[in-house]
């Protein structure tokens, strides 16, 4: 029995590296393109952007929580990191710390808005959402900030055969997030909130510090998500983020996280944000109507939530 | 006298497990029907396949003679069997009247007709003694009270076939009685019913018959509870004789103060509280639902807070805002009568439950935690409690009702408080887990740690504490010196009751 429990607790992630590797055997047969140098870095340069963002939603859906805001959060650090580079001349480090500053505040501000006012996160993301995507729009007027540093412009482009030096941003922030919710004390704790709030805080843990914590880091990683974005296409679009907000919950969710918060999986998110970037790959390269990609994804979601629901109510009836 | 309900042959399999082997079980008009079996005996797979949740593989179900397929829970309630189960079924947001009608919610012209709603639960609030109004929103209610609505929305339907599951896991004696007084009156009346419990002195005053499972089968079926006694019972669920709880002598040091109150007044409530825990003591804290038992625990971990009056921790004067400063500053630790909603983190491993407590000492640099530092603290306590878990990954929400039990004690001991709040320890544990427990609480006070009982469980109260507190209404009422002797022990705190009562 024990070892059908750890086949069902591995199949977390082990069922969507599956349907990964099928998925890409059946594209590469179809279109032989899909293995070519330059698909896998447009691949690949989709995955570091889109990774991030699902991250900074997975970090508050451990606490069973939403972030709305993720999106408008990445939006404004963007104009931020372009806007004050262009305008005031700030040199690139400078720039990327006071994005990576602005979006802690923002995130501390959700933090504690939510923890002190102990309204849902749902409900004050959904105005901060406004508000930072308010602010974004006030200072850019909708115009975007084109004068970006040639460095900057570089970073976004430069690649090593498929591989975009980008790459290496994620692949930081995927390490640093497994080893926070599986080898630390402050990871451990935000899913014990996540799980049941009150047990947590009856076993000692600062509900409140690890709440703000968690919504700050959120925001850390959308802004991250933010900066590569500006990087990526070479402006500072006030639209960056507008379209992150369903892939940022269907990524965790498709990789075997419970919204009700206490369980998430770091390898199963960003393989959610693999077989995300392979059906928009697989739409452009077999030449199918791009509008098919939202209403594949929400297929998608739906298929995961369910197949997650039955998982459960396996282990339960293992039970 | 007539068989209302028979199963004969049941069989259920879940994955890897045989719940159900091959069991019989009839009741009959007119009587009262103990269920009992250890965790796991298969009692909830019997009450579940009865109640419309679950589908035998195998074996028939007649109800009145008629053989019966229910699809789904409404079935069986249409079939004329009503259950109290042991998980709460309210709806916290809307009222207690509504809760209670839910299931046939009275209308006039298509709208429901909330005074004859509130008119009609009043009468069930009334008969089962429970004193809130039919307006209160539940979630406002205590445990207790809520337990009571869920049996008075089980009543309602005046079904001739009652099931309850742990009716009294969480109420009182007094209002035990008056629900015990009320199920023989509904018995006289022709009703037939089924009575799970893990108390046999309930058992043994309620019931006519019994019926025992032990491992998914019949111990017993259907014996006169009037031919056997309580030795003969227990043997039949655990298929051995009964190991009394080994507890000998605990002399301890009167001097060493551990925890004192001196007129303390919450934010709960409660005003002119005074109290003194020694090292090695076990103290007592009986009362009633109400008597703002756990609340006192709670303030005292900083959940609440203390308004007024002195707080001392080993001689000096603490005051403790949350609950991380009492677990690592004051070293207090609490074992919450709720495991499931306060105590555990059901969808989390054993050692995540047990270590949680320690994360923060374990934890290197930038608070690096090594995954074997958790185990090897972890593993000693799983061995030491003997918690029955396939691995220290195993899902606690997995494991049986006392190995859960064991979990939530064993993070306290992990933790190494030297004041220890145990609240219900053994409420819905089964008698082998209950006697670990006893023996457990007693070796930690012996071993010098200061212990604060909780419990509304007389015998259990009786058996272990060293003195009684007895509380009511946010004070402390009196203070029983413990002999051992139940019948003079509840007396006396008894006496203590009714005289705050009177006042």
């Amino acid at each position: 029995m024990t070892d059908r429990l750890r086949a069902l607790a591995l199949a977390d992630w082990f069922g969507l590296l599956v349907v990964v590797l099928v998925a890409g055997a059946l594209l590469a047969f179809l279109q032989p393109a899909f293995l070519s140098t330059y698909n896998i870095y447009v691949l690949l340069l989709s995955f570091s952007l889109w990774v991030l963002v699902a991250l900074a939603q997975m970090v508050i859906i451990a606490i069973g929580q939403m972030n709305l805001s993720v999106g408008a959060i990445g939006g404004l650090v963007a104009i931020t990191f372009a806007g004050t580079m262009e305008v005031w001349g700030l040199p690139i480090p400078l720039a990327v710390l006071l994005g990576l500053v602005l979006a802690a505040l923002c995130g501390l501000f959700n933090g504690v808005v939510t923890h002190v006012s102990g309204i849902s996160a749902f409900i004050i993301t959904l105005a901060t959402l406004s508000i930072f995507k308010g602010i974004n729009i006030g200072i850019t007027e909708a115009q975007p900030f084109y004068a970006i540093p040639d460095a900057v412009k570089a970073f976004g482009a430069a690649r090593l055969g498929g591989v975009p030096y980008m790459l290496v941003v994620p692949a930081l922030a995927i390490v640093g997030v497994w080893l926070l919710f599986n080898r630390m004390v402050l990871g451990r704790q935000i899913l014990a909130v996540g799980a049941n709030r009150h047990a947590a805080e009856l076993s000692g843990i600062r509900v409140g510090r690890v709440v703000v914590i968690a919504h700050v880091l959120s925001a850390v990683l959308a802004a991250t998500a933010g900066m590569l974005a500006v990087a990526r296409l070479q402006l500072g679009q006030p639209t960056i983020g507008d379209d992150w907000l369903i892939l940022s919950f269907a990524a965790p969710v498709i990789g075997g996280a419970i919204l009700a918060g206490g369980h998430v999986s770091v390898i199963g998110t960003c393989l959610g944000v693999v077989i995300v970037t392979l059906i928009n790959n697989a739409l452009v390269l077999l030449g199918i109507d791009p509008f098919f990609v939202q209403l594949l994804l929400g297929a998608l979601i739906l298929a995961a939530v369910m197949l997650n629901r039955w998982r459960e109510r396996r282990r339960e009836a293992l039970a | 006298m007539t068989a209302v309900l028979e199963v004969r042959g049941a069989e259920k399999s879940f994955p890897g497990v045989k719940a159900l082997d091959g069991v019989d079980f009839v009741l009959r008009a007119g009587e009262i029907h103990a269920l009992l079996g250890e965790n796991g005996a298969g009692k909830s797979t019997l009450i579940k396949i009865l109640t419309g949740i679950h589908e035998p593989d195998r074996g028939e179900v007649r109800v009145f003679g008629q053989a019966v397929h229910f699809a789904n829970a409404r079935a069986a309630i249409e079939a004329g069997i009503s259950a109290v189960h042991q998980e709460r079924n309210l709806i916290p947001r809307m009222s207690v009247a509504e809760n209670i009608m839910l299931e046939n919610l009275p209308q006039r012209l298509g709208f429901v007709d909330y005074a004859e709603v509130n008119r009609q639960a009043l009468l069930w609030l009334e008969r089962l003694g429970l004193e809130v109004a039919p307006e209160r929103a539940v979630r406002t209610l205590s445990v207790a009270q809520m337990q009571l609505v869920e049996i008075a929305k089980a009543l309602v339907l005046e079904a001739k076939i009652l099931l309850m599951d742990e009716p009294t896991a969480s109420i009182t004696p007094h209002e035990t009685d008056v629900l015990f007084g009320l199920l023989r009156q509904l018995r006289d009346q022709g009703a037939a019913i089924v009575f799970v419990s893990h108390k046999l002195e309930e058992v043994f005053a309620l019931c006519d018959t019994v019926t025992v499972l032990r491992d998914g089968r019949n111990a017993c079926h259907a014996v006169p509870l009037a031919e056997i006694d309580r030795a003969a019972v227990v043997k039949f669920m655990i298929g051995r004789e009964e190991r009394v709880a080994k507890l000998g002598t605990k002399p301890f040091d009167a001097t060493a103060t551990a925890l004192r109150l001196e007129d303390v007044a919450t934010s709960f409530g409660h005003a002119g509280v005074s109290l003194e825990l020694r090292r090695g003591e076990i103290l007592g804290l009986y009362g009633l639902v109400g008597a703002g038992r756990s609340e006192l625990a709670k303030a005292l971990l900083g959940v609440g807070h203390v308004t007024g009056g002195r707080v001392e921790v080993a001689g000096k004067e603490a005051s403790i805002p949350d609950v991380t400063t009492a677990l690592h500053r004051y070293r207090i630790g609490y074992i919450s009568e709720d495991r499931k909603a306060e105590g555990l983190i059901l969808i989390h491993d054993v050692a995540s439950n047990i270590g949680v407590t320690i994360w923060r000492r374990l934890a290197g640099m930038l608070g690096w935690l090594a995954e074997g530092r958790v185990r090897r603290a972890v593993a000693p306590l799983v061995d030491k409690l003997q918690v029955r878990t396939p691995s220290l990954r195993q899902r606690v929400g997995n494991l049986s009702g006392g190995n859960q039990q064991k979990v939530s004690v064993a993070k306290w001991l992990a933790a190494e408080v030297d004041i220890l709040i145990v609240d219900e320890p053994t409420v819905g544990i089964d008698i082998k887990t209950k006697t670990d427990l006893h023996e457990l609480i007693w070796q930690l006070a012996k071993d010098g740690k200061a212990i604060l009982l909780i419990s509304s469980d007389m015998p259990e109260m009786v058996a272990l504490a060293d003195r009684i507190l007895v509380m009511g209404g946010f004070r402390v009422l009196g203070e029983v010196l413990n002999d051992h002797d139940y019948g003079r022990m509840s007396r006396a705190i008894m006496a203590h009751i009714h005289e705050a009562e009177a006042a």
